[in-house]
């Protein structure tokens, strides 16, 4: 009897789930077309995303670039070897400091600035003027890097820059400063363009915060006779909190790149010569030289994980801390 | 009391739209300053104290850009890439995210796992250029538009965008017979403007300023694009031995800077025309992308 049943029902089972896949199927022919439209991207994202995911293991072999695809698999395995070989270098030392120095720089500026900009435009009573000069802020956010580094050069070059003519002609200085070259200058440039060319695009965020705030809250607090700076100490910063943790979470999960405003690797890129080298070699710049150039694949690949690696860690990590802090979080 | 009070607002008024007003300045001025340099003699800028209006007037420098066939084949290839790489990419990313926002989708869940899990992670640069090599892409002019035809952070944003459509306009199109195709291209595409020419702003902006894919995967000289070309000047001329730009021989004052000036203004000027119309539509745009992450 328990035996009988116990086969009936593992038919009934199998029957079901034979009917399931038919009903499966069936469903799915359905749809056959909106599976294609979703197939084709994800086929794109296997070739162009997933693939070379595998090409991470390049990283602790031997790999060379004649044996193509392939060569990945097949290459001989070295372990740790290209690791070492960083660690070991003798500007190693040079570039950690500089990639740090420079991404904690422009996320102690490029954070605050936009904060700023909207509390500012937000106190600006004349309506028309406001608009005019947050449409001007998002502008240099549309025009590439290179660009902003020409405009940059025709400022401070020292031959022909209009700043140092300028200063030349009033006497500020006697010789022209060598902005461009001076490694010096190199942090203070990046810095400065950075915050220049991204500050009124992410004022858009914080602006949106701004207008989600209750406008009875300012109505009270002016009948309590709060000035403007208790206002906007005791009600647009309260009310910019949520948005500002989140924007400090991508901010410090993508620190190494250079924070919201990217571009660490288009700065020290484009901004970067031999005279201010010892400031302006970064990770990044690092791994392109002597990868794409020297063609020192493997290589360049480990110095490239090493820096995904801290960057997931601190994505996660940050995520978690503001979680625990303040409530807001990502994911 | 109160009166003091008013003052002080008075002040403060004053205070914040003056800050404004120069930082205004300073995001206009550079760009002015590089026209007006652009509508000058080149040799005669070189001599400086140009502040606010050319000295020497002359479209000498443009004529010039037009006529030097590294300079003028690299604008070439730039538009035809922002035209066919933003066309395709937005696309694309619409179909796919079109397909995505049906909710009773089969296998939906595991379609999205692969796209979410691609924006965290990356196999970096130096694997990327291996699959592209072995793929054929290196040094070909496809290699500026298909890798980036699938924006993920716009399929996101497209998708909550489609799921607000209401889905009567689908089922009437359904009940004439009409299939997914046709129902995208004759009804969604239409009612997605405000979507579309965010997304068409963002990618043609981004193939328009692009060089880094240019100096990563690209040798050929006649491939160059437009930035591209401006980086190698900009590589050359910050060293100080060749920072004075050398006249260029015929050319009645243009120097290699005066024309990398005008390459500039002639980068700017499509964008300068194009984002102001389109704010509306990518405020609404970004904030949509902050709110879903």
């Amino acid at each position: 009897m328990a035996g009988n049943s116990a086969t009936a029902s593992v038919k009934a089972n199998a029957r079901s789930t034979n009917g399931r896949q038919a009903l499966f199927w069936k469903r799915f022919k359905k749809q056959k077309l909106l599976h294609l439209f979703v197939g084709l991207g994800i086929v794109f994202l296997l070739i162009f995303s997933y693939s070379p995911m595998f090409g991470i293991l390049m990283a602790f072999k031997d790999y060379s670039i004649s044996s193509g695809i392939k060569g990945i698999f097949t290459s001989e395995w070295v372990g740790l070897a290209h690791f070492e070989e960083f660690v070991n270098d003798y500007q190693f030392g040079t570039i950690v400091r500089n990639t740090l120095v420079l991404s904690l720089l422009k996320v102690l500026f490029t954070f605050p600035a936009p904060i700023l900009l909207a509390i500012l435009l937000n106190e600006a009573k004349n309506l028309r003027f406001k608009r005019f000069v947050q449409t001007v802020s998002y502008l240099p956010h549309f025009i590439s890097w290179v660009v902003v580094v020409g405009i940059s050069f025709s400022f401070f070059s020292a031959d022909i820059g209009v700043v140092n003519k300028a200063l030349m002609g009033l006497g500020v200085i006697d010789k022209p400063l060598a902005i461009l070259t001076n490694p010096n200058y190199f942090w203070g440039l990046s810095v400065g363009s950075a915050v220049w060319k991204e500050m009124g695009w992410w004022t858009i965020i914080f602006l949106a915060a701004i207008a989600g705030i209750n406008p009875s809250l300012y109505e009270a607090a002016q009948m309590d006779g709060a000035g403007r700076l208790a206002r906007i100490r005791h009600i647009t910063f309260p009310g910019m909190k949520g948005t500002i943790v989140v924007v400090l979470i991508l901010t410090v999960g993508s620190i190494l790149g250079g924070g919201l405003v990217g571009s660490n690797f288009e700065q020290a890129f484009l901004f970067g010569n031999s005279i201010n080298n010892p400031t302006s070699e970064i990770v990044q710049t690092y791994a392109f030289k002597v990868g794409l150039k020297d063609g020192r694949f493997s290589y360049a690949a480990s110095i490239d994980l090493i820096q995904s690696v801290i960057s997931v860690i601190l994505i996660f990590s940050s995520n978690a801390i503001a979680k625990r802090t303040s409530g807001s979080s990502l994911f | 009391m109160p009166f003091s009070q008013r003052q002080k607002d008075r002040f403060m008024d004053a205070a914040v739209h003056l800050v404004l007003f120069v930082i205004m300045l300073s995001m206009l001025y550079p760009f002015y300053y590089v026209l007006i340099l652009s509508l000058n003699k080149g040799t005669d800028s070189l001599l400086g104290g140009i502040y606010l209006w050319p000295r020497q007037i002359t479209f000498e420098n443009y004529a010039q850009f037009l006529n030097d066939p590294h300079w003028y084949q690299a604008f070439l290839v730039t538009v035809l890439r922002t035209v066919s790489g933003t066309v395709l990419g937005v696309l694309l990313t619409c179909l796919v995210a079109y397909g995505l926002s049906h909710r009773e989708l089969l296998l939906r869940r595991l379609y999205f796992t692969i796209i979410i899990f691609a924006m965290y992670f990356s196999g970096g640069l130096i694997p990327y250029y291996v699959v592209l090599r072995s793929i054929g892409l290196l040094n070909t002019f496809g290699v500026y538009i298909i890798p980036s035809m699938l924006s993920t952070f716009f399929l996101l944003i497209a998708l909550s965008f489609f799921r607000e459509i209401p889905v009567e306009l689908k089922e009437s199109a359904h009940i004439d017979g009409a299939n997914e195709l046709v129902i995208f291209y004759r009804i969604i595409l239409p009612v997605s403007m405000p979507l579309i020419a965010t997304m068409a702003l963002f990618m043609g902006v981004g193939q328009w300023n692009s060089w880094l894919d240019s100096a990563y995967f690209v040798q050929s000289d006649g491939l160059r694009t437009l930035a591209f070309r401006m980086m190698e000047v900009i590589n050359k001329s910050n060293m100080p031995m060749d920072a004075i730009a050398v006249a260029n021989s015929a050319s009645a004052g243009v120097t290699s800077y005066s024309l990398q000036v005008a390459a500039m203004v002639i980068s700017i000027a499509p964008i300068v025309c194009v984002y102001p119309f389109l704010q509306k539509y990518f405020i609404q745009g970004i904030m949509l992308g902050s709110v879903k992450g």
